[in-house]
């Protein structure tokens, strides 16, 4: 905890408590082109997700178990590879940070991300993830929410692969964190046309009916 | 059309049925309202909204039943339920979308049938109590669906509520003590989310379930009127039953409970593929927790109640602001007594009115439109045009309405 604590000290930024994103973020965002059904993107998402975000960020409206029922992982494989032991498997998904400590750091409490990406929106979270830029005075600024406090948690992965890699990375979060903002999201879109086409059929027989009982009305 | 009359329930001796009605009007009432109560035969596409109304009203205490067994009226805990019921409950997530999406078909079936008022002069001789009391569940569902709306304890609940409680506040003398009494605290707070918590699941409700009986009593003492604004109770056949109506089962309940599936197939449709309503059924900041030390850039109402909330910004004085737009409401009500032409439907009345009634309709849908957007100096002054019109509406329609040119109206329906 305390080593997470350093790294995340390191990234100290600028600090600004009115750093607030508005209607319009300043810059056109990119489309995530992200995949709900693309089981590998989200196990990729969560992983990366515990690595880069977890030390900050909490997704605590959802349990490990329900994760991992969504993704395709058993109980243990997502207490290995996201929880790496921590914890029960019911438990929510919380931030390893301790409490109080985030705001003695960076003078913000970091926000859940649990609906980050119903409150801003995919494309949102793909830009902003790589909107970082180097300032001139050698800091770190963001091109979609100036001066956050967030740190360029995915230097590293941009310095150490290819474009595609890192893109995909920032794609493959984006992902996870879409499907962790509506977990029953497939559930409702798999659903609906079944409902649809119920109520079609019943659609034709209410017509018929109607038409049996209404066709010695002169109107 | 004596066939017509095989709908009629009759309570035999001996039979269960009978022996219930002689401790119960059951037969009597069935018949009143159902197997014997004719309804026009000519109803046209307006008048499924009335049946439609009554299955979105089932659908909202149903849903919320089910919601009110997950949900927690507590400041530090309603958000959270609201995720546990969207996440950890069984169909939690389809049970609230149904109430989310409800909540919106309501108003929008609502408004549908109050222009179906309009257009056939429904309102008028003999059926003014029907309106009145149709203006009286208008304004309580208003009240119903503002109260829902803080529940779920997010961003636009939670600042929504405050915009409109400190409304209260700009009333001269009470205004500030009123204001607190609505909110039971200086702020909007737990104790305000407890009340309206209350005033949802329970007293608003009740009392909309029986506004909504007496909507339909009243109706059915002065019996429907139709697309050709004409009495069917004028004619009647040697049996005394109208001519030209039906009786409203079996015939109504089969064509509307046609109508009832098209409008569910619809509600699917938005519920499973669009239940955010694309940012107006469930507005985005409200998928944060309210936090009273943060005030979102743009509060904005949702989009049921914008045409009101954009005329309470056209007027630059927040009391006369408060004062027109519940003005905006108060007039309907007065709406028979405006309209002093004795023909009832539009099919049948003079020029003046069909242009009265188009301005009426287009300044609501654009001052609808401009109460979601932000207040720029252009937009507000757009907003005052139309705030405009629409009282031109109530002010000249008594004038109008008087010498009006109309067209003959028919004997019977047509």
């Amino acid at each position: 905890m305390k080593k997470l604590l350093i790294i995340c000290s390191l990234f100290l930024l600028p600090l600004s408590l009115s750093a607030q994103a508005g209607g319009g973020y300043g810059i056109t965002l990119e489309h995530a082109n992200n995949d709900l059904r693309d089981q590998a993107s989200l196990q990729r998402g969560a992983v990366l997700f515990s690595n880069y975000c977890m030390a900050c960020h909490s997704i605590k409206y959802i349990r490990y178990n329900r994760i991992a029922r969504n993704i395709g992982w058993s109980d243990d494989e997502i207490m290995e590879k996201m929880a790496y032991g921590q914890g029960r498997v019911v438990d929510d998904v919380e931030t390893r940070m301790l409490p109080d400590i985030a705001k003695g750091v960076f003078g913000t409490e970091p926000p859940d991300l649990s609906l980050m990406s119903r409150l801003k929106g995919e494309d949102y979270i793909y830009t902003f993830l790589r909107a970082y830029h180097e300032t001139e005075d050698g800091t770190w600024d963001n091109t979609v929410l100036k001066g956050t406090a967030m740190p360029n948690v995915l230097e590293g992965i941009k310095r150490h692969s290819t474009e595609e890699e890192y893109e995909q990375a920032a794609r493959d979060i984006t992902n996870f964190l879409s499907y962790v903002g509506e977990p029953s999201k497939l559930d409702r879109l798999d659903l609906g046309w079944k409902v649809i086409a119920f109520l079609l059929l019943m659609l034709l027989l209410t017509y018929l009916l109607k038409r049996e009982y209404w066709k010695d009305i002169k109107h | 059309m004596s066939d017509h009359n095989d709908s009629k329930l009759v309570a035999k001796n001996g039979t269960l049925l009978g022996w219930f009605d002689k401790r119960y009007p059951l037969v009597s009432t069935w018949n009143v309202h159902v197997g014997e109560y004719y309804a026009p035969k000519n109803f046209n596409f307006w008048y499924f909204f009335g049946s439609l109304a009554l299955i979105v009203l089932v659908n909202q205490i149903v849903t919320g039943i089910w919601l009110t067994m997950s949900y927690k009226p507590s400041a530090a805990e309603a958000f959270a339920s609201v995720e546990y019921i969207m996440r950890d409950v069984e169909w939690g997530w389809l049970i609230r979308y149904m109430h989310s999406t409800g909540a919106s078909a309501f108003f929008l079936v609502v408004y549908l049938h109050m222009m179906r008022g309009m257009l056939y002069g429904s309102y008028k001789e003999p059926r003014e109590l029907v309106w009145l009391i149709g203006m009286m569940l208008f304004l309580l569902l208003m009240a119903e669906a503002f109260m829902g709306y803080l529940l779920p304890w997010g961003q636009m609940s939670y600042w929504g509520a405050q915009v409109i409680i400190s409304l209260f506040g700009a009333i001269p003398l009470i205004g500030p003590d009123l204001a607190l009494w609505v909110r039971g605290d200086f702020v909007i707070s737990d104790v305000t989310l407890n009340r309206f918590f209350a005033l949802h699941v329970i007293a608003l409700p009740l009392v909309l379930v029986v506004l909504v009986f007496m909507h339909i009593v009243a109706l059915h003492q002065v019996g429907s009127n139709n697309p050709d604004g004409v009495e069917i109770k004028k004619y009647k056949n040697d049996r005394g039953l109208p001519m030209d109506g039906i009786p409203f089962h079996p015939y109504y309940s089969v064509k509307d409970s046609m109508g009832a599936v098209f409008f569910m197939l619809l509600f699917a449709i938005v519920m499973f593929y669009a239940p955010e309503g694309g940012g107006y059924f469930i507005e985005a900041p409200n998928f944060e927790p309210a936090n009273p030390l943060k005030t979102p850039d743009h509060i904005a109402p949702v989009w049921y109640f914008t045409p009101f909330y954009a005329i309470l910004r056209a007027i630059p004085d927040k009391f006369l602001g408060v004062v027109a737009m519940g003005g905006a409401i108060a007039v309907l009500f007065a709406m028979p007594w405006l309209d002093r032409c004795k023909v009832k439907s539009i099919r049948y009345r003079g020029l003046s009115f069909k242009i009265l009634l188009t301005i009426l309709v287009v300044s609501f849908v654009i001052l609808g439109w401009l109460g979601t957007q932000p207040a720029t100096p252009e937009l507000t002054k757009l907003a005052q045009i139309f705030t405009a019109l629409y009282f031109m509406f109530f002010l000249i329609l008594p004038f109008t309405s008087v010498n009006e040119k109309t067209k003959p109206v028919p004997e019977r329906v047509t």
